[in-house]
Parts: C-alpha cells; sequence; structure tokens
C-alpha cells in the first residue's frame, strides 16, 4: 500500500480526475473533501463490508423457513 | 461435477460486477418460491446451491424510495425508471431481517443487475420482518 502524509489544506490526486483534499483534523478524526467524476461510487469502506457480511448471512439453506412468512 | 443450473438463456440476469462477497457470480436468476408467493429466490447460474431470498422492498416499505446515480443508471443502460425492478436480500436468523440499504436493481429491458449500495441510507441493512 502506497502511504503518503499530508497537512490540512493539502490534497493528492488519483489520475486525471479524482482530488482527495484533507479539509480538517480532529481529536482522531480527518475531514476529507473528495472531487471526483459522478460514476465513480465512493463508499465507506465499512459500509461496503458490512454488504458483502449480510450477503453472506443471506445464503439461502432452506426453504422451509418461507412457510413461516407472511 | 458442476452445479450449474439448467435454465433458459433469456432468464440469465448478468451481474457484470458480482455481488459484494460473490463477486465471480455474473449470471443469476430469479425463481418463484412455492412455499410463499411474497418472496423470490435469486439462483446463481454458475452454483446453482448459491442463492439468495429476495422480496419487493416496497412490499415492506410501501414508501421506499431511492435514487440511482449516474453510475449505476449508465452500467445498467437504465432509460426509463418503469423498465427498473428492486428486490432486497432477505437473510433468517433468530429474526428476520430483509437488507434496504444495499438493493438489487435489474432493469427489465436489458436483464443487467446489480446490488447498489446506499451511501447515507436513511434504511437499515437489518430491516426486520414481521413473523406471522
Amino acid at each position: 500500500m502506497l502511504v503518503i502524509s499530508r497537512k490540512v489544506d493539502e490534497s493528492l490526486k488519483i489520475g486525471d480526475n479524482i482530488e482527495i483534499t484533507v479539509v480538517k483534523l480532529d481529536d482522531g478524526t480527518v475531514k476529507l473533501g473528495i472531487n471526483a467524476p459522478r460514476d465513480i461510487q465512493i463508499l465507506r469502506g465499512e459500509l461496503y463490508k458490512e454488504v458483502e457480511i449480510e450477503n453472506k448471512n443471506a445464503i439461502l439453506s432452506d426453504l422451509e423457513v418461507l412457510k413461516k412468512l407472511k | 461435477m458442476s452445479n450449474r443450473l439448467n435454465i433458459c438463456e433469456s432468464d440469465i440476469i448478468k451481474f457484470n460486477r458480482g455481488i459484494p462477497g460473490f463477486l465471480k457470480e455474473k449470471e443469476f436468476v430469479l425463481l418463484d418460491v412455492e412455499e410463499n408467493k411474497n418472496f423470490k429466490l435469486l439462483r446463481s447460474v454458475e452454483d446453482g446451491n448459491l442463492g439468495f431470498v429476495v422480496v419487493s422492498p416496497f412490499a415492506i416499505l410501501k414508501d421506499y424510495e431511492i435514487s440511482l446515480d449516474k453510475g449505476v443508471i449508465d452500467r445498467l443502460c437504465i432509460e426509463d425508471s418503469k423498465d427498473v425492478i428492486l428486490y432486497s436480500t432477505v437473510t433468517f436468523r433468530e429474526d428476520i431481517t430483509t437488507n434496504l440499504s444495499a438493493p438489487i436493481v435489474i432493469n427489465l429491458k436489458n436483464n443487467l443487475g446489480e446490488q447498489v449500495i446506499l451511501e447515507d441510507s436513511k434504511y437499515m441493512i437489518k430491516h426486520p420482518i414481521d413473523k406471522e
């Protein structure tokens, strides 16, 4: 993994179209500003992880469970 | 032994990006569930043993509403919102819940699908479904 140090108001560019700026540092939280094309999806990493886990939990093992539902 | 499902080519819904946790599964079919008409089964074509129970989010929340970003609209070639159908996966644990914050979006015009993760969603990943 590439690790780069940045100060507040400094930015970094990813490719031609994406720019990430450090907006604020506050007690362990970094606030980032992101400029990217609208078709690039920006997601908090843990949100993706949660959906991954939920999908794995949702694998069907037994159709019988459906009888319990309305 | 192959677990590939034997189904009609035109019934295949293509998930070109896979779905989170199952990125290799690109083709699914939607099957009726005999035990319960309100639910459908989204089953992988390549691995017929892999399937998810899904339900229309509107059956759970009448006023469910999402907006799709440009990336999804482009990737699924959506021209008219009327062509789009939504499903939410259902999880059977101690409680029965459905994931309203990552709906499965399918364009019925071309059978392209994608699971869309809603950033800053007001909907829950584990939205409870009432048992009868």
